[in-house]
């Protein structure tokens, strides 16, 4: 008895600290200025290795660690991809839907046909799915926000 | 008769007592996100198909509207997407709802915290920072004052002088040999 009280006691106060809106992830923001993702994705050679805050709705969170969030654009059918380090942040699979603030270095890389299909595979392997090489098509670049902090609301 | 063996038993014994709790969580949350390649250990997710009549409607708003009411969805959700032109996401809290806009065949994806294993896992993965970040090295320093006063509750043959040598060099030898083999081999 005492010891489910104890046990029950216990979860109440971790599950009341861990609650709440409005969350810090990782560190504060510094950026004050919201760069729209629109404007990064039409042209993100402008941004690359630059510090921006970008705002939106979070539409997907990463399933396995929570190490990266997907925010939409102020345009439709637009999304940018907010990345940190595995284990730095750990972002909550029911974060979909809120809106986000991160902040971060901006990444821009291409990778060639190659590359791709290189990733392709070694992800197939380790997700035990299947790959085609003929799926790739040919060079791709990927822009995304090397997260250091978000505020989730 | 020295009583260094005595306070370090009541070291060992009253700090042993008052981390089995924290002990218990991070020991349970350990072994669940040691596994993270084949389930989720926050949370529980279900995926439920549905089918609805092909999307009305030429803006997103109008969308929307529609899915609501075909799903008979009574309150506004937290937010809409269209990550391209032929989808539309609603989401609510603890579940998503995605529609192929000209077949209206969806998905409804929930989200579910699990019970227990998601606050052992916050508390052992520090995802609150802050003051947890002291509780957990106080944690971490106590975890390191038990095993050394471990070693040196029971004299005799059964001490570290005995039986207690032999197995302390076990845990010694198990995860060096893997780390030779892990490096180099």
């Amino acid at each position: 008895m005492r010891a489910s009280i104890l046990l029950f006691t216990f979860l109440f106060i971790a599950h009341a600290a861990l609650a709440g809106d409005g969350k810090q992830y990782g560190k504060e923001l510094t950026v004050k200025e919201v760069t729209k993702i629109s404007d990064i994705l039409a042209k993100p050679e402008i941004y690359n290795g630059k510090r921006i805050l970008v705002e939106g709705n979070i539409v997907d969170v990463c399933k396995e660690r929570g190490c990266w969030i997907k925010i939409a654009s102020d345009k439709d059918f637009e999304s940018l991809v907010f990345k940190v380090d595995d284990g730095v942040i750990t972002f909550p699979l029911d974060a979909k839907g809120k809106k986000a603030h991160g902040e971060g270095v901006l990444s821009v890389k291409t990778f060639t046909k190659e590359q791709l299909i290189e990733s392709g595979k070694k992800h197939a392997e380790k997700e035990k799915q299947e790959f085609d090489p003929a799926s790739i098509k040919g060079p791709k670049t990927v822009i995304q926000l090397k997260g250091e902090g978000a505020v989730i609301d | 008769m020295i009583k260094w063996r005595k306070w370090n038993n009541i070291l060992h014994r009253d700090i042993g007592y008052t981390i089995t709790m924290l002990t218990l969580v991070y020991g349970i949350s350990g072994i669940a996100v040691n596994h993270t390649a084949d389930w989720n250990p926050n949370y529980q997710l279900q995926k439920e198909s549905f089918s609805l009549e092909p999307v009305k409607g030429t803006a997103t708003p109008e969308m929307k509207q529609n899915v609501m009411s075909q799903l008979n969805l009574k309150d506004e959700p937290k937010s809409v997407f269209r990550p391209d032109p032929e989808t539309i996401q609603l989401f609510y809290q603890g579940r998503t709802y995605t529609v192929d806009i000209p077949t209206g065949k969806g998905i409804i994806e929930h989200v579910r915290p699990r019970s227990v294993l998601f606050e052992f896992n916050q508390l052992h993965l520090n995802t609150p920072k802050k003051a947890w970040t002291w509780f957990a090295d106080a944690y971490a320093a106590s975890l390191i004052i038990v095993a050394i006063t471990g070693l040196f509750v029971l004299k005799g043959k059964n001490g570290i002088t005995g039986r207690g040598a032999f197995f302390s060099i076990v845990g010694v030898v198990i995860p060096a040999v893997y780390w030779i083999w892990y490096q180099y081999l």
